[in-house]
């Protein structure tokens, strides 16, 4: 089944996000000649694991592979892709930073209703703005093939309970919901996680609301 | 008394040439640690630079050079901007980065 991306719906949250802009989370670009691994455990309906390698600060180039397995009818789609990451905008301020970053690739899916390999492409945007005590992030992720169309909307609030520095441990609570279009899970995800890095090593655990767990794990080298 | 002049000129120059420079750098959008790290990566790769410490809550880069090295503001701005970061003001000074970090985790009254 082909379901078209709703594109309307992405659009008035990015428009809302622009308007209210409170963002930042997880970069898909670290620094220049840096490479960051990330990988995600979203509550039983996405896993997913990504390296990238930013030549410069503006952009990196690496690939992924995303599993999605459907809530409401227990198909699944396995996509593996190369991808490139542009930081289309960045605000630099005394005391917070803003980013729009914008990335696409090229990759292969195997869907479960027929077990074939088809040729898979996938966009996505992220809008971010941080302080050392707030932040907020909208991201939304389009992967689509000639078999299926899935969007996944994720918006990020955080407030860090103390503003960390350099050398110390941060702690940031985070509230994340998280949407999907295209069969694989019937309204808003919500989950509460407690994230905590320090040095080059970031890492996110928390549970949604029906108790299922939500992970993520990042390091930059 | 000639002889006396000379050889404290002479001393003074050697040491001002044996004296680490530290540059102070003010950054604008140094929010996250774990975003910051590309700067310290950045400079420590630098093989004219001896230490670098980097503080969120004082907006802090201070890099310093060995002695008899140089790092123009050009260099200086292209390497943080390299890290993602705009620079809003650069101080050279002969303060060890050392110190700068000691002063750094006193507490501010």
């Amino acid at each position: 089944m082909r379901c078209l991306p709703r594109f309307g719906s992405v659009g008035a949250v990015l428009v809302a996000a622009a308007l209210n802009p409170l963002a930042s989370s997880a970069k898909p670009i670290a620094f220049a000649h840096g490479t960051t691994v990330m990988a995600e455990y979203g509550a039983g309906t996405m896993e997913e694991l990504q390296v990238f390698y930013a030549p410069r600060f503006s952009y990196s180039v690496g690939g992924g592979h995303l599993r999605l397995d459907s809530d409401i009818d227990g198909s699944s789609r396995d996509i593996t892709y190369a991808r490139l990451n542009y930081l289309a905008k960045r605000w630099n301020r005394e005391a917070s930073q803003a980013n729009v970053f914008v990335w696409g690739g090229l990759g292969s899916a195997n869907v479960s209703e027929d077990s074939d390999d088809h040729l898979a492409w996938n966009a996505g945007v992220q809008v971010d703005y941080e302080t050392r005590r707030i932040y907020a992030s909208l991201k939304s992720d389009l992967h689509e093939s000639s078999e299926f169309s899935h969007r996944i909307d994720t918006l990020q609030l955080g407030m860090a309970p103390y503003e960390h520095d350099y050398d110390r441990l941060a702690t940031w609570f985070v509230l994340q919901g998280r949407r999907y279009t295209g069969e694989i899970f019937d309204g808003t995800e919500v989950a509460l996680l407690l994230r905590l890095f320090k040095g080059n090593t970031w890492i996110e655990a928390g549970a949604t609301t029906d108790g299922k767990l939500q992970a993520m794990f990042m390091v930059n080298f | 008394m000639l002889r006396n002049a000379v050889t404290a000129l002479a001393l003074l120059l050697v040491s001002a040439g044996s004296m680490a420079e530290t540059i102070e750098v003010k950054v604008n959008g140094l929010v996250c640690a774990f975003c910051a790290q590309g700067i310290e990566k950045t400079f420590r790769k630098n093989p004219v630079v001896t230490d670098v410490v980097v503080s969120l809550e004082d907006k802090l880069v201070a890099v310093e050079v060995t002695p008899g090295k140089e790092m123009t503001d050009q260099e200086l701005r292209e390497a943080l901007r390299d890290s993602g970061y705009d620079v809003k003001g650069i101080a050279r000074t002969q303060t060890p980065v050392a110190d700068i970090r000691a002063r750094l985790k006193t507490p501010k009254s």
